[in-house]
């Protein structure tokens, strides 16, 4: 299947995070393009992160979603608000959406009052609000949870509020830490499915996450990065940089089902993070 | 039988209530027994209830009910003002007031009734004040724990949903938290209901718990004093319980 670039969605140069003076992270950077598949409505963006633990992936995360200062570097996202194309805008907190390990919602709000505040910020109206929300209800399979408090809900439809929240309040990018770790079989085919409606809702959907599944990044992503310690003149250094970057698009494998050349590229990935 | 005696031995319901049963009737029976005799310490029942009956007549009901109303009155101006010391603790030029305020509750009680008497006259209203201030000291220690035990999570979460800090102090702090105040109000009741009583004997105003206490000191009358301190110990555990249940039926999501 053909497909095109087209304009810049995330642009991160030379970024690191330091706290209190020890990096975690430093020199990343990278670009993210939108991308159109001929006879494909909409094609949205996802990007996996993989590395080993402690690398400093949440801490990337946190800092492209604005939760932490950065050191260095700048973080640039395409401004939807702007009417002409290839705008850039420097990130905000509130900009990327970001769900946590462990879908943290506010805990005296129902899933109604919740979405309800996720789109407080838009322009729509009282009752393009509520359309919105039944709409998004409906289709994420959401319906006996209306009136439920987080504490009342399962693993999985935490999630997926989540989700939801996070797109309703944010410019469509949305970063998920670890979406996968501790869901069972059923639960990570919802997160699939939710990943999928993401993809195909809008062209500029952008879905970053986080794995230590190596398959699953690769069934569900079209670029990953490894995250991991690199070695600079032999010598192997303490903080978390992009190591390798794999493009499953110019490897002609993205959008299609796992097969042979999966598994190879599954296998590079796994050498990449146990070097560093 | 050995099953009993082991540490972290899982029983079954029935057998749990076979050991509170055979507790509570050893108990009442060291009690009749051991209160047989001409000689003893401790009360007989008949003593005990005929310590009960004084303090009916006179007017136990309406000690009890002048006892709750400073109690209610005082804890609910305590609350009021230890959620506005609690709530500015996150802005740092005002945490120093909130921080200091909660040392105060090392200080002694007398020390402090000292200087509320210069300043308020009237009995009752001196009561109300030494409660109010001590209460104050530790209401707002448990509140600014419970702020210091929300989880970064839930901060970074309303952020991300383009929360100003004013709006994240208002929903994750207040409103995310406003179940935790009634817990924090069970959690020193006890402390409160102690206090209580003994403001109330030693400022005498229109009567209470404490009052009768003290008369019974005059009286070194056992049976009533017995009586008296059950009558306290189940009000106050009563109030615990109904505050309590009072904070999971307002509160569907709430689960501590
Ligand atoms: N708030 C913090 N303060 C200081 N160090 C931190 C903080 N958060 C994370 N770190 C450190 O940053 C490093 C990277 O952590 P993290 O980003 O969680 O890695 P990963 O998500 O890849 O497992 C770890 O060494 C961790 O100890
Ligand atoms: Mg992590």
């Amino acid at each position: 299947m053909k497909h095109q670039y087209k304009e810049t969605l995330l642009y991160i140069e030379n970024l690191s995070v330091a706290y209190d003076d020890h990096v975690i992270i430093k020199d990343i950077t990278l670009t993210e393009k939108d991308v159109v598949r001929e006879g494909v409505d909409h094609t949205g963006q996802v990007i996996a992160f993989v590395g080993r633990s402690g690398r400093g992936k949440s801490t990337f995360f946190k800092a492209i979603t604005g939760l932490v200062p950065v050191k260095t570097g700048k973080i640039l996202i395409k401004d939807f608000e702007a009417t002409e194309p290839n705008i850039a805008k420097v990130v905000k907190e509130g900009n990327i959406g970001f769900v946590d390990q462990k879908y943290t919602l506010f805990r005296h709000k129902t899933v109604q009052q919740t979405l309800k505040f996720a789109l407080r910020k838009t322009s729509l109206t009282e009752t393009e609000k509520e359309a919105k929300i039944k709409e998004y209800i409906e289709k994420w399979g959401l319906d006996t949870c209306v009136d439920k408090y987080p504490n009342e809900l399962s693993g999985g439809q935490r999630q997926r509020i989540a989700i939801i929240e996070q797109l309703f309040s944010s410019d469509q990018f949305i970063v998920l830490d670890e979406p996968f770790s501790g869901l069972d079989v059923g639960n990570i085919q919802e997160v699939k499915k939710s990943f999928e409606l993401l993809s195909s809702t809008s062209d500029f959907n952008t879905v970053i996450f986080s794995t230590h599944d190596i398959e699953l990044a690769i069934e569900l992503a079209q670029t990953i990065y490894v995250i991991g310690y690199p070695t600079i003149n032999g010598k192997k250094e303490a903080y978390g940089t992009i190591v390798a970057k794999f493009d499953l698009r110019e490897l002609g494998i993205a959008w299609e089902l796992y097969g042979e050349k999966h598994i190879k590229l599954s296998k590079d990935i796994i050498h990449q993070m146990m070097i560093s | 039988m050995i099953k009993f005696l082991t540490p972290f031995e899982k029983i079954s319901k029935s057998n749990k209530t076979i050991i509170l049963v055979s507790w509570i009737v050893l108990i009442i029976a060291i009690w009749f027994i051991g209160t047989s005799g001409t000689k003893h310490l401790f009360p007989s029942p008949a003593q005990v209830f005929s310590g009960f009956t004084a303090l009916y007549n006179e007017g136990l009901v309406e000690h009890i009910f002048n006892s709750l109303k400073l109690c209610f009155l005082s804890i609910f101006l305590a609350v009021v003002i230890s959620m506005l010391l609690a709530y500015t603790w996150p802005i740092p030029v005002l945490k120093p007031i909130s921080e200091f305020i909660t040392k105060f509750r090392f200080l002694p009680f007398t020390g402090l009734s000292f200087y509320v008497a210069l300043l308020v006259h009237d009995a009752r209203n001196m009561q109300v004040w030494i409660l109010v201030i001590f209460l104050t000291t530790f209401l707002t220690t448990s509140l600014i724990a419970v702020i210091k035990d929300i989880p970064e999570e839930e901060f970074d979460h309303a952020k991300t949903l383009k929360c100003s800090r004013w709006e994240v102090l208002w929903q994750v702090i207040i409103l995310g938290r406003i179940d935790y105040v009634i817990d924090v109000i069970r959690q020193n009741l006890a402390i409160a209901w102690m206090m209580l009583v003994t403001v109330e004997s030693i400022v005498v105003a229109s009567g209470g718990l404490g009052f009768l206490i003290k008369n019974s000191d005059k009286f070194m009358n056992h049976g009533r004093i017995i009586a008296l301190q059950i009558i306290i110990l189940i009000i106050g555990l009563g109030l615990d319980s109904g505050i309590n249940f009072l904070r999971k039926a307002i509160f569907r999501y709430s689960k501590i």
